[in-house]
């Protein structure tokens, strides 16, 4: 019995689908773009196509992510915040405490010792603490996004960087270099501006071990280092971080089926654009 | 009757070097250079052009006050004083009535409340966020295409103003982008972008409490558009000056004047 879980990012559209033993049968990720619906269909395609099925062999479909409602397919809607607290904890049954950090916004979420959502914190009003700080300030640099956590890691101490905002930060790290300070300082500096950022934030719920850090941020060793050093103590981060709010969406449509529901609708199939 | 005396400002601020030549009555000359890479270089040709235009040489000033960002960098000896301090004295010699004064410059929004002796009573700085500063109307502008001196009379033609669903220059951005492609005028963005920004800087005046009248300097003052907008967010007329860009320079020269009175 498959079940699938869609999460649709800022930046990227990730789909999972898993068997009823909640044993992954195949995943995949496309970039979001601007014609979600499109994309959403296309990410799922290519899934259904790697696990070996047909779309109408999937028992339940949940759709999560900021562009969640752009998921005509989708059998029910369902937060991200949920999503990504079901996929950790099955993922890490000891985790308490979650750091999120996405392309356009962070989060950090609070677990029982039941794994339910006790509370969270969002930032999703200003670039700082987000993967777009980094995004932006690689592009400044001219350095490849996923080369900038390595670069971290190899600094000699760090540049202080002392501007959150993303815009001013920019202006801080052209003027750094120009009075000579090391392109790798400066990248451990803006990781430990991240890091200060996020953990800062998830102070507010208090931070309780386990820590688990996901999302496309926790692709980022630079960025899980400095984490650690702000919180103390090492964190744990998932195999695959993009995947596990669609893992966590495909595992809470599980629940739902368990618990005898059924899609209500037929599922809407054709490709909406928003540009047709 | 002795030689009449001249006095100059110099103002280096982040984005342009500015310099103001007063003599007893008023303002005589005036130069402005964009900052650049060397602020020396600059400031040493701003004031080497004013006082051209001055039909002076340096050694005629008889005072001399500087202020900006990089005022430690400047190339001549003078009383440093700071740049809000030089922005009050001369805003509320070009408006005694002025009460309360919005510097928006490339970097730094900043709001005083001034005495009616054109003295700072308390003030008020936005360092942390680009949204209410002119950064972020050149990020949007950089996208656009518009020249920074267009932005002002493009927006006034707006019907139609976007409304930002952030309040992040960076967020913004990519929202322009999306509703460039959504057909969005570049004057309704523009406009949309000054509703935010004018947004951003009302909630700080609104700390120090509202009080009239208003004077809005520094480059923002030099876009048409962005004054109504903060008015519009202010509920009040704000004044601007004829240079706005040159009111602390002018403030400046002022103090240097009252200096040696």
């Amino acid at each position: 019995m498959p079940f699938a879980g869609i999460d649709i990012g800022s930046t990227m559209t990730k789909v999972v689908i898993t068997d009823e033993q909640e044993k992954i049968l195949a995943s995949h990720i496309g970039p979001t773009g601007a014609e979600h619906r499109h994309l959403a269909l296309k990410v799922m395609d290519e899934t259904i196509k790697k696990a070996g099925l047909s779309f109408d062999a999937l028992d339940f479909i949940v759709a999560t992510g900021y562009g969640r409602i752009n998921v005509p397919f989708a059998d029910k809607q369902i937060t991200e915040i949920t999503c990504h607290a079901r996929g950790i904890r099955f993922l890490f049954p000891t985790a308490r405490t979650i750091i999120d950090i996405g392309g356009q916004d962070s989060k950090g979420i609070k677990l029982d010792a039941d794994g339910k959502v006790s509370n969270f914190v969002m930032n999703d009003k200003c670039a700082a603490g987000t993967g777009r700080f980094l995004e932006v300030i690689s592009e400044t640099l001219g350095i490849a996004l996923t080369d900038m956590g390595a670069l971290a890691l190899s600094a000699d101490g760090f540049v202080q960087i002392s501007n959150m905002c993303t815009v001013f930060a920019e202006h801080e790290v052209t003027s750094r270099l120009a009075e000579g300070a090391g392109v790798a300082e400066i990248v451990a500096g803006l990781h430990e501006a991240i890091a200060s950022r996020v953990v800062n934030m998830t102070r507010h719920l208090g931070i309780e071990k386990d820590v688990v850090v996901t999302g496309g941020g926790a692709k980022n060793q630079g960025l899980v280092k400095a984490i650690e050093g702000k919180v103390g103590f090492a964190v744990f981060t998932p195999p695959e971080p993009f995947i596990t709010g669609a893992l966590g969406a495909a595992l809470v449509g599980k629940d739902f089926y368990d618990r005898g529901i059924r899609p209500a609708k037929e599922r809407k199939k054709e490709e909406v654009t928003f540009f047709s | 009757m002795s030689d009449p005396k001249y006095y100059a400002g110099l103002d280096m601020g982040s984005v342009s070097i500015k310099a103001v030549i007063v003599d007893e009555r008023g303002m005589i000359a005036s130069g402005l250079i964009p900052s650049g890479g060397n602020y020396k270089t600059v400031a040493q040709k701003v004031m080497d052009n004013t006082l051209t235009q001055a039909g002076l040489s340096f050694d005629r000033l008889s005072g001399l006050v500087i202020t900006g960002l990089g005022a430690a960098g400047a190339p001549f000896a003078g009383r440093q004083v700071s740049d809000i301090s030089c922005q009050a004295r001369g805003c509320s010699l070009l408006f005694p009535s002025a009460r309360t004064i919005i510097d928006i410059g490339g970097q730094f929004t900043k709001v005083a409340k001034i005495t009616p002796e054109g003295r700072i009573a308390d003030f008020l700085m936005s360092e942390k966020c680009a949204t209410g500063s002119g950064r972020f109307l050149q990020v949007i502008a950089r996208i656009l295409s518009v020249p920074l001196d267009e932005i002002g009379p493009l927006s006034l033609q707006s019907e139609k103003p976007v409304e930002f669903s952030t309040n992040c220059a960076v967020f913004a951005e990519s929202e322009t982008i999306s509703r460039i492609s959504e057909g969005a005028k570049p004057a309704d963005i523009l406009a949309g972008v000054h509703r935010a920004m004018a947004a951003k800087v009302a909630m700080l005046v609104k700390r120090l409490k509202l009080t009239p009248d208003v004077v809005l300097t520094g480059g923002g003052g030099q876009d048409s558009g962005l004054a109504p907008a903060v008015g519009e967010a202010l509920k009040i007329n704000i004044l601007v000056p004829e240079f706005p860009r040159l009111s602390a320079a002018f403030g400046a020269a002022c103090l240097a004047r009252e200096d040696h009175s």
